[in-house]
């Protein structure tokens, strides 16, 4: 590991950043004058360093939440704090994006048209705090450190879906956020590469402790990686049952076995099976 | 089995297609031939994996072990079939897979590691080897991409940028050794044998007043040419030195402002919402009806033909350049926001390159209607140029002149179109390397 990520790792030991406070946050979409409301005085606290995953049935409003944390939407009523510091609120419905919170996104969103490691060096690049040839180094050190040596120079779309959604955590990682917001990366990945993923992300997380906000419909998913699932109710999204799993961390592979994974599987899937029951029915477009 | 016919087998095998020949002996001198009747083993799932094989002859089954997610696990391999890859996966040491002969088979077999070693020699060609490799076990076997993801990679630095030249003199000599080129001759020369009957020998009724084959091309070719313009005349080339120079300077202009105007209409709604109906108003209007106009506009013959094959080409660049930057994935612009880029970066960094594919299309669209209106306008005005040529020997009753000036648009206007796309494809690895993934 390079001096500079010891460093940053550091720095992030001694005082832990990136709790996000949810306060009876309301969204109503208006496109043709029949009000939808997306998201229901939604309230959620999100200590920092936590993986807090976000379960809820396609198209259930959970994507809304996480674009209004991102800066994407405004809000129509309610707060969003990060670190007691106001996001969004009544005075000002839209947050500013910005590289403390940094979306994975659910398709990937490397630039096709750049190499690999200028998508990684992108961030500092623009926000031109450090010198070209720092930001390359770190670039190149973090890559290494995430098993990507070797494909620094290839462009996103020669390297595998697996390898590219590494890239962009990288990417993300390289501009030191305090959140990371995945919004379902995973779900376009066959189960086998999903299983590495899962690893590759933990691998990352222990390295570097952020706030995880994870969107996805995969319980298996949800309770191998998070510290907490929220079960989400389908729309208007609303926290429904929040689930401390209890597993401790570091976490691998041989989870899926034990005893009270099991317990924990089968205490929720008929939870969130009801909520995709009301979603199916009420006919939502997957989104 | 001979040294040839092992390197012909190479050569039909997807991953060895495009080795150069030196290399193919060398992988050739690695081979080692063997036979094996109906029903033989050639490995378990499970064995130690040393070689790689090739069908030779017959026919053998590959059925790869549950688990492995293959969406298709049982194929069929047939001659030029490769199998036995795990023996290239840098993490693979065992078999993934069962195989069986159903007839009488012969194989050559390579040792993986000695095939590798031969690569890290010439690292470049081994990527190349190796990428084939990873598309044929994904595409082929359908194993997923991280099992692919597994072929050795060897050098540090992969292919550098500026491979623009290099990747098209490769393209160049693998489509030389492809039957796409006999395919072209054969559609020339159909074409040229149904003028020349029609014309010259049924003399079909319609064709009468028609110039022959033989008779433009003597007269093409002809160092006194009866009409006046042959390539040995001095006028020939001033006519299309005219021509090219009308179109590039109406090009540029279409380019340089056609570009970043569509690159504003996409990107500002507010600019769109003034701009975008007038441009659509103006659009339809075919560039004939402007002759009048650019003629009592303009002073002089020169402009005015330069002007009328200024304004297609320019709309057809704008247009094209605007759906660009409509297409972008609105994740990139939310990525880039994410990431600390200010509007002005995003535009540089995201909208520009991400319309770059629309706009590459766009010019040659642009650059097809410029010789389109080109030849419309020197008909109606100036002196000099194809289209003038073509209007005058018509006149003039100089039919073969006339076919002389239509092929010779045919060729420049090609020639034109391909110099826009190779501009494209240097502008932008990225793609071509993605799209030669694909296979396309």
């Amino acid at each position: 590991m390079s001096a500079v990520l010891q460093k940053s790792a550091k720095a992030e030991k001694g005082a832990l950043k990136g709790a996000i406070r949810i306060e009876d946050v309301v969204k109503i979409y208006d496109p043709e004058g029949a009000a939808v409301m997306a998201v229901d005085h939604c309230s959620l606290d999100i200590p920092a360093g936590e993986i807090c995953m976000i379960v809820g049935p396609s198209g259930c409003g959970k994507t809304t939440l996480l674009n209004a944390i991102a800066g994407f939407h405004s809000i129509s009523s309610g707060k969003i704090f990060l670190d007691d510091e106001l996001l969004c609120g009544p005075e000002k419905p839209m947050a500013q994006p910005g590289s403390d919170r940094i979306v994975v996104f659910q398709n990937g969103a490397l630039f096709p048209w750049k190499s690999n490691l200028d998508n990684v060096a992108f961030g500092p690049l623009m926000q031109g705090k450090l010198g070209k040839k720092e930001i390359y180094d770190k670039a190149r050190s973090m890559m290494a450190d995430a098993g990507l040596s070797g494909t620094e120079h290839n462009f996103p779309g020669e390297v595998s879906s697996g390898l590219r959604r590494r890239v962009e955590i990288v990417r993300a990682l390289m501009n030191e956020p305090k959140v990371l917001l995945f919004d379902e990366p995973y779900r376009a990945l066959d189960s086998l590469t999903k299983s590495v993923m899962h690893e590759a992300l933990l691998e990352i997380y222990y390295k570097n402790k952020v706030t995880i906000f994870f969107i996805t419909h995969d319980l298996e998913e949800a309770i191998f990686l998070g510290h907490r699932l929220v079960i989400m109710s389908s729309r208007p999204c609303k926290p429904k049952k929040i689930i401390d799993v209890d597993i401790p961390h570091p976490r691998d592979y041989s989870v899926l076995t034990s005893t009270r994974y099991r317990q924990l599987m089968d205490e929720t899937i008929e939870l969130v099976h009801e909520e995709a029951k009301k979603a199916f029915s009420a006919g939502e477009k997957e989104g | 089995m001979d040294q040839n016919q092992t390197v012909a087998l190479l050569k039909r095998s997807m991953p060895f297609q495009t080795v150069p020949s030196d290399m193919l002996d060398a992988i050739a001198k690695l081979a080692r031939y063997e036979s094996y009747a109906r029903g033989d083993v050639i490995y378990h799932q499970g064995d130690f994996a040393d070689d790689v094989y090739i069908v030779s002859s017959g026919t053998v089954q590959h059925t790869l072990g549950i688990g492995f997610q293959a969406t298709h696990p049982e194929k069929i391999l047939h001659s030029g079939d490769v199998f036995g890859w795990a023996a290239v996966l840098d993490n693979q040491r065992s078999r993934l897979a069962k195989t069986v002969c159903m007839e009488r088979t012969e194989l050559i077999r390579i040792n993986g590691e000695e095939l590798i070693n031969l690569f890290r020699a010439s690292p470049e060609t081994g990527d190349i080897v190796m990428s084939r490799f990873a598309t044929m076990i994904n595409k082929e076997y359908t194993m997923p991409e991280e099992v692919a993801g597994h072929v050795p990679h060897f050098t540090q630095v992969p292919v550098t940028m500026a491979t623009g030249l290099t990747l098209t003199m490769f393209r160049l000599s693998q489509w030389l050794k492809s039957p796409k080129p006999y395919l072209m001759f054969t559609g020339f020369g159909i074409l040229l044998a149904t003028w020349y009957f029609t014309v010259e020998v049924w003399k079909l009724p319609r064709f009468v007043d028609m110039p022959g084959l033989t008779v433009v091309m003597k007269e093409w070719f002809s160092k006194d040419p009866v009409y006046g313009l042959s390539i040995y005349t001095p006028e020939y080339y001033q006519h299309i030195w005219v021509s090219v120079r009308r179109i590039l300077i109406a090009f540029f202009l279409a380019t340089v402002l056609g570009v970043p105007l569509g690159l504003f209409l996409g990107w500002s709604k507010t600019f769109r919402e003034y701009v975008f109906p007038v441009f659509e108003t103006l659009r339809p209007i075919p560039i004939l009806a402007w002759v009048p106009l650019a003629i009592l506009m303009f002073q002089g013959s020169e402009t005015p033909v330069i002007y009328l094959t200024f304004l297609a080409s320019f709309y057809a660049t704008a247009l094209n350049t605007m759906l660009g930057v409509e297409t972008i994935d609105e994740s990139y612009s939310r990525a880039a926001a994410c990431l600390g880029a200010s509007k002005w970066q995003t535009f540089k960094e995201v909208i520009v390159p991400g319309a770059m594919p629309f706009m590459f299309t766009g010019l040659q669209i642009s650059i097809g209607v410029a010789w389109f209106s080109l030849v419309a306008g020197e008909m109606v005005s100036g002196e000099f140029g194809l289209g003038y040529v073509i209007n005058t020997s018509y006149t003039m009753v100089r039919y073969p002149t006339i076919v002389i000036g239509m092929i010779t648009l045919g060729i420049v206007g090609y020639t034109s179109s391909a110099l826009v796309r190779m501009a494209g494809d240097y502008m932008m690895q990225w793609r071509v390397r993605e799209l030669a993934l694909g296979g396309r």
